[in-house]
């Protein structure tokens, strides 16, 4: 058998997998101090709703199983969660016909009477045309829209 | 192959990683006992019950804990043991998350926790290392679950070099007096041969976990898409309200499937969102989740059932897996057997470095006499 060299490698080799370890703790620093959030975008006013939007981060969609989503929070300064009846968040050039919303619940507004969330509908890459269009429809059946502009951050 | 390359393979399979290992090992075997921890340790989530009064039903508990915090969107309930409080998790204008530790026999609120919690703590740890999860994917599940190869390696192998390895049953023998290094071999060499049920069960289920998170990744579902409520059951009106309750969700979940015992409801997040109910049962080896119920809060109708009875293949697996890897099929005694061989286990780790550090140690002591030796013979000269 061949003699194994006393070098600092041979001695150590099997010890350096441990140093993986730090990356657990690390993670949990980062947990326990997660980055500011953006800004909350302006508000707007939708029917009898004033809301405003906040993107979770400024990363690129991401993908949930076929469709492209990004994540916000629906802040509803006006008006009550319970005065709607479905609403539902999708970025692109117009606002996607209800009816179409209606076949899934990606987009769909969700969450409680203090927060609500998003997963809005969107494409797989940003492009200076595309807006985020908020469509809510109230329990008489009337439909509201609203429309925030990507900020530029987000189309370079 | 020789019995040297055999051994050489044993080593290659398990010491390069043997410290990641041990980590995942340790970490897991505290995990076992996560719940009992949590009971030593936090009074606040002890469900003591003198009065040996009956355990209040879930809406109960929801009811309590939305009469104390008036603006509180409870948003799930989870029941554990019976010797620990029941779960609410619910936000409020004060609390983005909180977590209600209440008592389900009492119905006292014991604590409000808006952090981590030992028990996920414990479980994050050892699934995934806490490493973040990015798109149904964590490098840290990758990481832990692949350990399951090496695993199953070194149990090969480590069964081909142990010739008549049963004889660690039937003639027991650890050699206490002859040096550390027999000592270590011994420890090793009958901890794997009695751990080998444990070994293959932790290989198999890693390996299942290696694979459902090769499905997550690529975005396949095991269970299929929750169904949602059809718009035409959302009536117009004046600010309509769902007319089925939690209460009434439980009742029929429970006339559904009479040996139910409710471990998750999950409220309806939006109008076209269903209750969610999920479940243990008579099945001893599926887990507390084995069944599931969506319900209609607008028509009461029960829009999807998972039972044992009606699962797939996958979705059998994924309901059996957690019990064997956690050892929870028999309550605390299963438990506490877990726990005793995640300690061999890991205590295989650390013994199985310590040989191969004696052996290079003695090698390269060797090999330092050896020299010292050729130049004083080449002083002499």
């Amino acid at each position: 058998m061949a003699r194994r060299e006393n070098t600092f490698w041979n001695r150590n080799k099997f010890k350096l997998n441990g140093l993986l370890l730090i990356l657990p703790f690390y993670f949990l620093y980062q947990a326990l101090q997660p980055s500011p959030s953006p800004d909350v975008w302006d508000d707007r006013q939708v029917g009898p709703f004033k809301v405003a939007l906040q993107p979770l981060n400024h990363d690129v969609p991401y993908s949930h199983h076929d469709d492209w989503v990004k994540d916000f929070s629906v802040h509803l300064r006006e008006g009550e969660v319970a005065d709607i009846r479905q609403g539902y968040v999708n970025i692109g050039e117009t606002a996607m016909p209800l009816h179409e919303l209606e076949q899934d619940d990606e987009g769909i507004l969700h969450g409680t009477d203090v927060l609500q969330h998003v997963h809005a509908i969107a494409p797989q890459f940003f492009e200076v045309q595309h807006q985020v269009w908020l469509t809510i429809q109230t329990w008489d059946g009337d439909i509201h829209q609203a429309y925030w502009s990507l900020p530029d951050e987000w189309l370079e | 192959m020789t019995q040297r390359q055999w051994f050489k393979l044993h080593g290659w399979c398990s010491l390069p990683i043997w410290i990641l290992f041990c980590f995942i090992c340790i970490t897991g075997t505290i995990a076992v006992f996560s719940h009992e921890l949590t009971w030593l340790f936090n009074e606040n989530a002890r469900a003591v019950n003198p009065e040996n009064l009956p355990a209040k039903p879930i809406y109960e508990l929801i009811n309590i804990v939305e009469s104390q915090f008036s603006t509180a969107n409870v948003s799930m309930v989870l029941v554990l043991e019976p010797y620990l409080i029941n779960a609410v998790i619910f936000s409020d204008e004060n609390i983005p998350m909180g977590i209600a530790y209440v008592n389900q026999y009492t119905g006292e609120i014991q604590e409000v926790n808006q952090g981590i919690t030992f028990i996920s703590f414990m479980r994050s740890l050892h699934s995934w290392l806490l490493f973040p999860w990015q798109n149904g994917y964590s490098i840290g599940y990758y990481l832990v679950s692949a350990m399951s190869f090496v695993m199953i390696g070194a149990l090969i192998t480590g069964l081909v070099i142990y010739k008549k390895f049963w004889r660690a049953y039937t003639q027991p023998k650890i050699r206490v007096k002859q040096g550390k290094k027999s000592l270590l071999t011994d420890l090793h060499k009958h901890g794997g041969a009695w751990s080998i049920w444990f070994l293959i069960l932790m290989s198999v289920t890693g390996l299942w976990y290696f694979t459902q998170q090769v499905l997550w990744h690529a975005d396949i579902d095991i269970d299929e898409h929750p169904p949602l409520v059809q718009v035409a059951d959302v009536p117009f009106g004046d600010r309509a309200q769902p007319p089925v309750s939690v209460e009434q969700a439980l009742q029929i979940a429970e006339a559904r499937f009479p040996d139910l015992r409710p471990s998750f409801v999950i409220m309806p997040e939006h109008n076209r969102d269903m209750f969610k109910i999920m479940g243990g049962g008579d099945f001893i080896f599926y887990d507390q989740s084995a069944y599931r119920l969506d319900i209609n809060p607008w028509t009461g109708e029960i829009a999807r059932t998972k039972s044992p009875g009606n699962m797939n293949s996958l979705q059998s697996i994924q309901h059996l897996v957690d019990p064997l890897h956690y050892g929870t099929i028999g309550g605390i005694w299963t438990k506490i057997i877990w726990f005793m061989f995640g300690l061999i286990l890991s205590a295989m780790s650390i013994t199985g470095f310590l040989i191969w550090g004696s052996r290079t140690m003695k090698a390269s002591k060797a090999q330092r006499l050896a020299a010292s030796q050729h130049m004083q013979n080449e002083g002499a000269h």
